[in-house]
């Protein structure tokens, strides 16, 4: 395969082209869903195929994919990939161009304790009906999943200046819920939360304690249905580290992403409210905030030695005590922007166009525990558990529901709240926070679910975060 | 090599095997372009198979992409070494049995049709247009060919193709970033007027003269445009699918026949509408009928496919909202403004996603040109707002309908890239909850 993919970059070696790169990537996925106690769906695909070419000509990017690895089907997507950018720069005013970068050549293959495509069948099938009989219809439970997705991904990239890399990843997400209704209105719960995916195996189930939390979901889930919920108009709130990773991602994440400052995803993923001139002084949030973008830390799904258009692993810091002081970029936006490319171009298949992606994008912890945290507020809720989500086109105004809240009264828990619902400006939100936990409750969080560009991509990354408090947050929203 | 065939023969020798096997030819030409300019264009193929297996209650399924005989016999083999292996779902009854036949339809390859060269010159005349005005545009042109077919061991063999056309125009303001939008989609591309969608989006460009303000949270008469009423009807029909129905999260739970909405709101999922990109077949191959969903108010049908008729005793239709139809009124654009003294007219939504979907509750925001109504007039631009309502709720206090609809087309943009359309009139709604501003357009 080496020799394949170096094979095509020397056909690209043609006069007006300057820069190329490829990619294949062999990708097997197995999807798992158990309902309501019973095996609902098994699937899987194996060593799925992809190419992907791109190439740079009179500043135009072209761009051409093929699940075809055949001989014929390569020449002809190198061929559609030049006539793209050629009949593509016909419509551009302003060129494509960035600095040369030193070749680089990387080998990296990820081991999962747990290998979710070697390991028994009948065990792994075991377990996961284990769970869903622990969570079948019961009492006011009407509904019930427990999912599995395992990916494993080879990928090949080679590009113009010499570049190569060869990589395996494995990634995990496991989930389940319960849906309880009492004939009048539903409530959901889910274990652990819309951000479990992680890099690894099927070692991620144990990890993140599924059969311990089988009771506490379905308790919580029936209680919500006599929770009331909140009432007041402002609150302190805590907001634990699943929920954290989505409002991180939302209000910061993508309003890094360069490419929108460009304009490059507002047909569909939207701008953002930052501009070129805050970096360096913006007060983003407050002293307690310190947020990077490191796609070295192989812990989490966005680890990679180069990124898809050669640019090493790093990291980099978004946030500094507060200030804004870089952005997530490829190496055109990082050129336009006079900064070092970030690593942060990605692409989910080797037939997609790579765009600015998160990869690893994370909240450096502070210190102390949860416990100390919730002790040393006199009133507030402790919010976890993504329930809606939902942000504007320039990242500034968001809305967020979780499925629980537990209410906080003179430092200690005293009750629970159903889908308390909290909203605010981005800057305001996070010059609010006073405190983030300490590295015992830090970790990884992460999806597979990320959508960006068009044809769309769903990417997969991680957030390391800890949970954190905010203050005086509105907390009154009339529906 | 004919790979379903070959599936089914080698099947067939299976004793007590069930099976559904379909194949899809897919490609696109993609057209990005930002600031009035190219930003990538993208070809893309696949061919993919996708293969169920069910002894007795217990299944399998696999996919294979870029297939070849070694591939199919290596797969085939494991399913068959596992299926047995299985839990059983009791749920499961037996596969599609309707072998109903869509009459023919006449259907080019739109991205043979619509070469690069074309799409750039369309889209140089709109940029040209907008310019004067400060405006530069962003967007997609999307021209996809997709060949589908699928068969099962009751007798089932369907053929399919469709080729959606997307033109997605966003006019931005270079100083203030106001932005509007204009759309072109449908599977015939003679129906696309290129002076008519370029005096459309320069209407649009007009508005946008008038001065930016915030307005306060709190309850408004609105005119929705048809792409939002389409889009509230599309998280509608969410809670009409069999599927919500089982897991007790449906707002019709248990109001089939009931009266839901005013008279004036008859929604029907219509592939046979010329208007909207047409689809031969629903759910498992089932085929595609005309579905009423609800008739003047009254909630008529869920959207049932084969599977969940057997586990709820719903009736089967195999229908999947991918075609719908908002009935129009009988007022006319400028006398919905008129009548309104004072509220907003929105263009277009923005992340929207439910807050519990049993209450139809959401929350969302207005995008792409959000604008100030007084007494009668559009008089103001607005920044962007978002909203926190219950859509049984919106389609409850639609207080007039349009007499013309208008043909809306949606990128379905997660894993597989699909378009698909809806057909809605604006419509006036009272008392519609603004919960916040973003105080930014």
């Amino acid at each position: 395969m080496e020799h394949l993919i170096k094979d095509i970059i020397t056909k690209l070696n043609l006069p007006g082209v300057t820069f190329a790169d490829a990619r294949i990537t062999y990708t097997d996925s197995e999807g798992i869903r158990f309902m309501n106690g019973f095996l609902r769906d098994y699937g899987s695909s194996k060593a799925s195929p992809a190419l992907g070419v791109r190439v740079l000509i009179n500043g135009c990017w072209g761009f051409a994919g093929s699940g075809d690895l055949s001989k014929a089907s390569i020449d002809r997507v190198i061929k559609t990939a030049i006539t793209n950018a050629k009949s593509g720069s016909g419509f551009i005013k302003d060129p494509v161009r960035f600095p040369m970068l030193p070749a680089t050549i990387a080998d990296y293959h990820f081991e999962p304790e747990i290998d979710p495509f070697l390991m028994d069948r009948a065990e792994k099938l075991e377990y996961l009906g284990r769970l869903a009989s622990a969570i079948k219809p019961q009492g006011k439970i009407v509904h019930s999943f427990v999912a599995a997705q395992f990916q494993r991904q080879e990928k090949y990239y080679a590009n113009s200046e010499g570049s190569y890399s060869h990589t395996t990843v494995y990634n995990t997400l496991p989930y389940m819920e319960v849906i309880a209704a009492d004939g009048k209105q539903m409530q959901t719960r889910t274990w652990p939360g819309h951000m479990s995916a992680g890099r690894g195996g099927f070692e991620l189930f144990y990890q993140q304690m599924f059969e311990e939390n089988t009771e506490r979901i379905i308790k919580e889930a029936t209680e919500l249905l006599d929770a009331p919920g909140i009432e007041e108009e402002r609150a302190d709130i805590i907001i634990g580290g699943g929920h954290l990773a989505l409002q991180l991602h939302e209000s910061v994440g993508h309003a890094t992403e360069a490419d929108r400052i460009f304009g490059m995803e507002i047909s569909y993923a939207g701008k953002t409210f930052v501009k070129p001139a805050m970096l360096g002084s913006y007060q983003y949030g407050s002293e307690a905030v310190n947020i990077y973008s490191d796609s070295s830390d192989p812990r989490g799904m966005g680890y990679h030695p180069m990124d898809d258009e050669g640019v090493p692993g790093r990291r980099v810091d978004i946030i500094k005590d507060g200030i804004l002081k870089d952005q997530q970029t490829s190496r055109h936006i990082a050129h336009l922007l006079g900064l070092e490319p970030s690593s942060n171009m990605k692409a989910s298949f080797a037939d997609d166009f790579p765009l600015v992606r998160m990869t690893n994008f994370c909240l450096a912890p502070g210190s102390g525990s949860l416990n100390e945290l919730i002790e040393s507020t006199e009133h507030g809720y402790l919010l976890d558990f993504t329930k809606t989500w939902s942000i504007d086109d320039n990242r500034n105004n968001f809305q967020f529901t979780t499925e629980i809240g537990y209410r906080i009264d003179g430092g200690k828990i005293t009750g629970i709240v159903k889908e308390p619902t909290y909203f605010g400006i981005t800057k305001d939100f996070w010059n609010a926070c006073d405190k983030v936990c300490g590295e015992q409750e830090w970790k990884f969080h992460g999806t597979f679910h990320c959508g960006k560009g068009e044809p769309g991509q769903a990417m997969l990354l991680s957030h390391g975060v800890a949970p954190a408090r905010f203050r005086n947050i509105n907390v009154s929203v009339k529906i | 090599m004919d790979y379903l065939n070959y599936l089914a023969s080698a099947l067939a020798g299976q004793s007590g095997l069930k099976y559904e096997l379909s194949s899809q030819n897919w490609s696109t030409d993609f057209l990005r372009f930002f600031h009035s300019q190219t930003n990538y264009n993208i070809s893309k193929d696949k061919l993919s198979l996708s293969v169920g297996l069910w002894r007795g209650k217990k299944s399998y399924r696999f996919g294979i992409d870029d297939p070849n005989q070694d591939k199919i016999d290596l797969a085939l083999r494991d399913a068959l070494a596992i299926i047995d292996q299985l839990p059983e779902d009791p749920d499961f009854v037996d596969l599609e049995t309707d072998l109903s036949i869509a009459p023919p339809r006449q259907l080019n390859n739109n991205i043979e049709l619509i070469p690069l060269d074309t799409k750039t010159a369309i889209l140089k005349e709109l940029a040209e247009a907008a310019k004067p005005f400060d405006f530069e545009i962003y967007g997609t042109f999307i021209c996809n060919y997709v060949q589908h077919r699928i068969v099962n061991s009751n007798g089932l063999d369907k053929s399919s193709s469709s080729s959606p056309i997307y033109l997605e125009v966003k006019a931005v303001h270079n100083q203030s970033q106001i932005t509007v939008l204009e759309t072109f989609g449908g599977d015939d591309f003679n129906r696309f007027d290129p002076q008519d969608f370029k005096a459309r989006l320069l209407q649009k460009i007009a508005y946008c003269a008038n001065p930016v303000v915030d307005v306060e949270p709190g309850y408004y008469d609105v005119i929705l445009a048809p792409r939002c009423v389409a889009e509230y009807a599309q998280y509608l029909c969410w809670g009409m699918s069999a599927q919500a129905f089982d897991e007790h999260s449906s707002f019709f739970e248990d109001k089939l026949d009931k009266q839901v909405f005013p008279e004036w709101i008859s929604i029907t999922d219509d592939p046979r509408d010329p208007d909207l990109i047409g689809q031969d077949y629903g759910s498992n191959g089932h085929i595609y009928n005309p579905l009423k969903l609800i008739d003047r108010g009254v909630f008529k049908a869920f959207l049932c496919n084969n599977y969940y008729a057997h586990k709820t005793g719903l009736p089967k239709n195999g229908n999947t909202a991918s075609c719908l139809s908002i009935a129009t009124g009988d007022k006319t654009l400028d006398e919905m403004i008129g009548s309104v003294r004072r509220g907003l007219y929105i263009s277009s939504l923005h992340y929207m996603n439910f807050i519990n979907m049993k209450e139809t509750s959401l929350t969302g925001l207005t995008r792409d040109g959000t604008f100030l109504i007084e007494d009668g007039k559009i008089t103001r631009v607005v920044n962007s707002l978002r909203f926190t309502e219950r859509i049984e709720r919106i389609f409850n206090h639609v207080q007039a309908l349009e007499d013309r609809g208008y043909t809306i087309p949606f990128s379905e943009n997660y894993e597989e890239f699909d378009i698909e359309s809806v057909k809605a009139p604006h419509a006036l709604v009272k008392d519609f909850n603004i919960s916040s501003s973003t105080h930014t357009i």
